[in-house]
């Protein structure tokens, strides 16, 4: 039909999946398990979307593989479309579907149709970018493209760094930037309250980077590339407010403000939109089933509302397992059943203050009552006096975790680590950890290694008289050893005394998570929360 | 500019040290990586100019933006982002949609 003479047959698949990243892997997963001929067709040279990117622990239960770090998700994804025979092509960009499922795809600079009886929409989401004078200059980037030169190419995007946008984008990878040994001057956000969850700003603050919120950038500065930054807080007209201006020297700026969805596909396809801004941008319509206004065409994943990767993937199940049935390779019940089971577990995700319906409203409360902390949400850090208001935190003798984890996140981690039940959650993931005192914590640290938020630390004040012994969470190279001498810092990433390192316990169980003893005075004890090398080798 | 060893991922792997040229002069990097990614190890910035003569240079990462094009092997709008390096290339600054200043 396409081909000249005797040439071009299209080829055809049960169900054509466009975009290989966690939606899409896990849709065409469920669509082969049911017996469907699939291919899965990206743009990139690699698989897996963003999931390579992402080098932090999961949040979730067990069931979303939370405290897993994203690599390793996207790894095992790739194993099981590859066992269960999904076709994954490569270096492949759809540029048009077309009435009967026909897709049209760019293969090295030509033009293929392929014909499916199904299509799967999860060609995910790209980053919002903010214009200020001199946002063109080379070394201003996107925080994924800081995401992808350090975690899949081993360099680092500058060395002196501003992050604008506090997003959990923003914070994640701010974090992620000092892990690859980069400095973060700051993170500044024109919202007067930090986006993201508490635990992700916490874990940056306390290394010592100031929050700036209701900042923006004034300009970039430089000539042919950036060599400064300045800026300046803004009013309820989001105006620079004259007097506050700031200059930092940084060589890179990293925007994170926002995802849209990349829908053009489903546009061009006919489906029903709408713009839709919670969604985060022009999204299309569609079912409980992820399917569009086109009969046998689906979408997961960020182009259909910007979340997270955990519940892009049970959305591509969801989209899978429809377009099983509307092939007639399962029956509705069957179908229904399945589904329910995705839902519940995607319903859980979808709980809490971060809940995709309650964007940009102000929660002053937690679901149990409790009041969240006003210095957390403006400084990224609880101030000390705060602390002890939350179930998580208990002043006990002997050695006992202090959760510092005060905000309804989808989250359970720490529950399922405790050998002694000591921390409780209970069945709702979002609510608060409960530090039960009565059970006997032994000091095993699994808790801390396993809270993705990195928000639990082990205190013990009786070990020996005059100093407390506090144990965190540590993610840096190079890796300090017992009898190392350094600084406390407090949760603001002040120095606060001095700390000597007892003991460094690193296990596979732990994965990368290093649990660090430090010893400072004992009136120290519930404000050290960092350790600070005295000679910082760079690496 | 290159992390050798990371906290998380360890030791860094890469391909084969080859040997291109940007505008004329050698430059070291590692084979399969993204052209840019040899090109911001060499400290290098600016990848074009604009046909109004403003600089650019990598932005996006990922090949979506194209801020990043340069005239490599003698074919201008390359994505030096997403276009693994190989040994030998010749990769130029581009002035608008070519090698030379207008």
């Amino acid at each position: 039909m396409y081909g000249k003479k005797g040439g071009y047959r299209m080829k055809r698949y049960d169900l054509i999946v466009i975009g290989a990243g966690p939606a899409g892997l896990s849709a065409a997963i469920e669509g082969a398990k049911k017996g469907l001929q699939v291919a899965v067709f990206d743009e990139n040279e690699k698989p897996g979307g963003q999931l390579f990117k992402q080098i932090h622990k999961f949040f979730g239960s067990k069931e979303h593989q939370a405290k897993i770090r994203g690599y390793k998700i996207g790894d095992e994804l790739l194993k099981k479309a590859q066992s269960i025979g999904v076709e994954v092509i490569l270096n492949a960009v759809v540029v048009g579907i077309y009435p009967f499922k026909e897709v049209t795809i760019n293969i090295e600079d030509k033009i293929v149709h392929y014909k499916a009886d199904a299509i799967i929409v999860a060609t995910g989401a790209s980053e919002n970018m903010i214009n200020f004078k001199g946002w063109t200059l080379p070394g201003v980037i996107g925080a994924g493209a800081a995401q992808t030169m350090m975690n899949l190419h081993g360099i680092k995007p500058g060395q002196k760094i501003l992050m604008l946008g506090s997003g959990n984008v923003g914070l994640v990878v701010g974090y992620q930037l000092l892990q690859a040994g980069c400095e973060l001057v700051a993170i500044i956000d024109a919202a007067p309250r930090i986006g993201g969850y508490g635990v992700h700003a916490a874990k940056v603050a306390r290394t010592g980077v100031p929050f700036y919120m209701q900042h923006t950038i004034i300009e970039a500065e430089g000539d042919s590339c950036i060599r400064g930054v300045s800026i300046g807080k803004v009013d309820e007209k989001w105006c620079i407010i004259p007097g506050t201006e700031k200059h930092f020297d940084v060589d890179t700026i990293c925007l994170a403000v926002g995802l849209s969805p990349m829908s053009q596909l489903l546009k061009m396809a006919g489906c029903d939109m709408e713009e839709n801004p919670a969604k985060g941008g022009t999204v299309p319509l569609c079912n409980k089933y992820g399917e569009t206004s086109v009969h046998g065409l689906y979408v997961a994943g960020d182009v259909s509302g910007i979340e997270e990767a955990s519940s892009a993937m049970i959305e591509g199940r969801i989209s899978g397992i429809a377009a099983a049935c509307y092939l007639g390779y399962m029956d509705e019940e069957e179908m229904e059943k399945e589904i329910g089971q995705q839902e519940a577990s995607l319903n859980s995700l979808r709980q809490g203050m971060f809940a995709p319906g309650k964007k940009g409203q102000e929660i002053k409360t937690t679901d149990e009552g409790y009041d969240v902390s006003i210095n957390l949400l403006e400084k990224g850090y609880m101030a000390d006096e705060e602390v002890e208001n939350y179930p998580g935190v208990k002043r006990v003798s002997g050695i006992h975790p202090v959760i510092e984890c005060t905000q309804n996140i989808p989250c359970n981690p720490c529950q399922d680590s405790c050998v002694k039940n000591c921390i409780l959650i209970g069945n709702n993931i979002t609510s608060l950890p409960v530090y039960d005192e009565s059970s006997r914590c032994i000091g095993c640290g699994m808790c801390v290694a396993s809270c993705s938020g990195q928000s639990i630390f082990l205190l013990d004040d009786d070990k020996e008289e005059g100093f407390s012994h506090i144990t965190i969470p540590y993610e840096f190279l190079p890796l300090p050893k017992e009898g190392d001498m350094g600084i406390a810092l407090d949760r603001s990433g002040v120095a606060i005394g001095q700390a000597e390192v007892i003991e460094v316990k690193s296990m596979k169980a732990f994965d990368h998570t290093h649990l660090l003893t430090m010893k400072v005075k004992n009136d120290m004890g519930m404000k050290a929360r960092f350790f600070k090398q005295l000679k910082e080798v760079s690496l | 500019m290159r992390i050798e060893k990371h906290p998380i991922l360890g030791d860094i792997v890469k391909g084969k040290k080859v040997l291109f040229t940007m505008d004329g002069k050698d430059i070291e990097g590692f084979e399969g990586e993204p052209i840019s990614v040899a090109l911001k190890a060499a400290g290098l910035m600016v990848h074009r100019h604009t046909k109004k003569g403003s600089p650019r240079g990598v932005f996006c990462a990922i090949g979506r933006c194209t801020d990043c094009v340069m005239v490599v092997n003698g074919k201008a709008n390359v994505r030096t982002c997403v276009t693994p390096l190989m040994s030998g290339m010749v990769v130029q600054t581009q002035y608008g949609v070519s090698t030379k200043a207008i």
